[in-house]
């Protein structure tokens, strides 16, 4: 008998316990079919991290936040202009990156970037490269050389002409994490990231960017 | 604009209001609110205890309901890269508190406050809710406690989103009124540990009810009624 009077006490829960759950689940509900949250990260899908620090440009070393550079409600049918941005992280010390450097970058910028670039983009979407110099080494490590007057050296003598970022102290970390060199990224201008060679290595960056940035008239 | 005029938001109003109403249902004030019309139809109110447990589980429902409003703000600022979905202003903004990526979610779990409010109002509901349905029950201290104890832990961290607040610069008043909810619950709750025991909690107990001992006695055991054997049939039995 004893067993029954507390199994008549639990009634008093589970019915509590019901109609707790069925408030949870309504209002979850709710939240689940108003709102379509994107999540901060490095995956295709995702919104691309905070990525500040300051930009070699010319000869000039400037201010940059990717965030005052993408728009979250650009539509690709509106009339605002919305940037896509490939971008790069590479140290100054890194083989591949210079192989990269040398053999991929230069004839990719030739036919991206500038005003009559000979890829033909739609009048209100831009594509930017930016490279983002970060330290796979300690700075006392024998033969690998950081700093600023490195990264100035690295683009100039490959002829490249597009933004550097000094991001050797690898403060990028809190946000893309331990990237290796070369990392590819390619952001749309609402700040999603299209394409990693991280989750598809098989698909080369060029290629990529290719399929995502839309054709405009020649 | 004026700081406190920019602090107004309608869409907070059905959240507030109902947070005043429980804790007006916790006052004096509580006798007056239960309408005769409610008495008829929840006996309880008629007691200190009832208008307590009715008056908490406003205030737990009021904390649940903007718990999950910031939840839906911190999924919108999401949706929509940061977004600003409050007034831009320079004492109350939630889009600078809720869509805040330093601080927005909890550390080392990083899910977002708004889920965890929720899921501690609904443990609270549930506490509230069991109690007030059997008032007389073995496990009712156990519940006081765990809600006294899980009331005294959230201080804690409504302490340490308020230097969060403060390190941003900014309040939000969503956030705000969860923080009140949650300090009045658990003041609810220490009130009703002192009620525990007394009279009150004993009248309250038998006026809940209204039934006669036997109707209660069955309902405890779910509707079983035990068979009541002769000493003829026990005679029989030890043959």
């Amino acid at each position: 008998m004893q067993r029954r009077i507390i199994s008549n006490e639990a009634g008093a829960r589970s019915d509590a316990m019901m109609i707790v759950s069925v408030i949870f689940i309504a209002a979850f509900t709710y939240i689940a079919l108003t709102t379509s949250p994107v999540y901060t990260g490095i995956g295709v899908g995702d919104r691309a991290p905070d990525l500040q620090g300051q930009v070699l440009i010319g000869n000039e070393w400037v201010d940059f936040n990717l965030a005052d550079n993408i728009e979250p409600m650009w539509d690709e049918d509106g009339e605002d202009i919305g940037t896509w941005y490939l971008i790069e992280f590479m140290d100054t010390n890194c083989g591949h990156c210079i192989n990269a450097a040398r053999d991929d970058f230069p004839s990719a910028q030739a036919n991206w970037l500038g005003e009559d670039a000979p890829r033909p983009t739609p009048d209100n979407i831009n594509v930017e490269f930016l490279a983002v110099s970060i330290s796979l080494w300690e700075d006392t490590t024998p033969g690998k050389e950081y700093g600023k007057e490195e990264i100035v050296e690295f683009r100039d003598t490959y002829g490249l002409n597009f933004g550097f970022m000094d991001s050797q102290d690898n403060s990028h970390q809190s946000g893309w994490g331990n990237l290796g060199t070369p990392s590819y990224f390619i952001v749309s201008p609402n700040g999603i990231i299209e394409y990693t060679n991280l989750e598809t290595p098989e698909l080369v960056w060029q290629e990529a960017l290719e399929n995502l940035v839309p054709r405009g008239d020649a | 604009m004026v700081a406190g005029l920019e602090c107004f938001d309608a869409s907070l109003m059905p959240h507030l209001g109902i947070l005043l109403l429980g804790i007006a249902m916790m006052t004096p004030l509580g006798e007056a609110l239960a309408l005769p019309a409610l008495r008829s139809k929840w006996k309880s109110l008629e007691t200190l205890l009832g208008r307590t447990f009715a008056g908490l589980f406003l205030i737990m429902f009021s904390g649940f309901t903007v718990s999950a409003h910031t939840l839906w703000m911190h999924n919108k600022a999401q949706e929509m890269g940061g977004g600003s979905f409050c007034s831009a202003g320079a004492v109350c903004d939630c889009a600078s508190v809720i869509g805040n990526s330093d601080w927005n979610t909890m550390p080392f779990i990083g899910l977002p406050w708004g889920l965890l409010g929720m899921l501690a109002f609904a443990l609270f509901m549930w506490l509230i809710i069991s109690i007030a349905k059997d008032p007389a029950a073995s496990w009712v201290l156990t519940h006081l406690k765990i809600g006294t104890n899980f009331g005294i832990l959230g201080i804690g961290i409504i302490l340490y989103l308020m230097y969060a607040e403060y390190e941003i610069g900014k309040i939000c008043q969503f956030c705000t009124t969860a923080h009140i909810a949650h300090v009045v619950a658990t003041i609810g709750f220490f009130r009703l540990s002192s009620l525990y025991g007394s009279s009150e909690w004993a009248v309250a107990n038998s006026g809940i009810s209204g039934m006669d001992s036997s109707s209660r006695e069955r309902r405890k055991r779910g509707g079983y009624v035990a068979p009541k054997i002769s000493l003829m049939d026990k005679a029989s039995e030890e043959e």
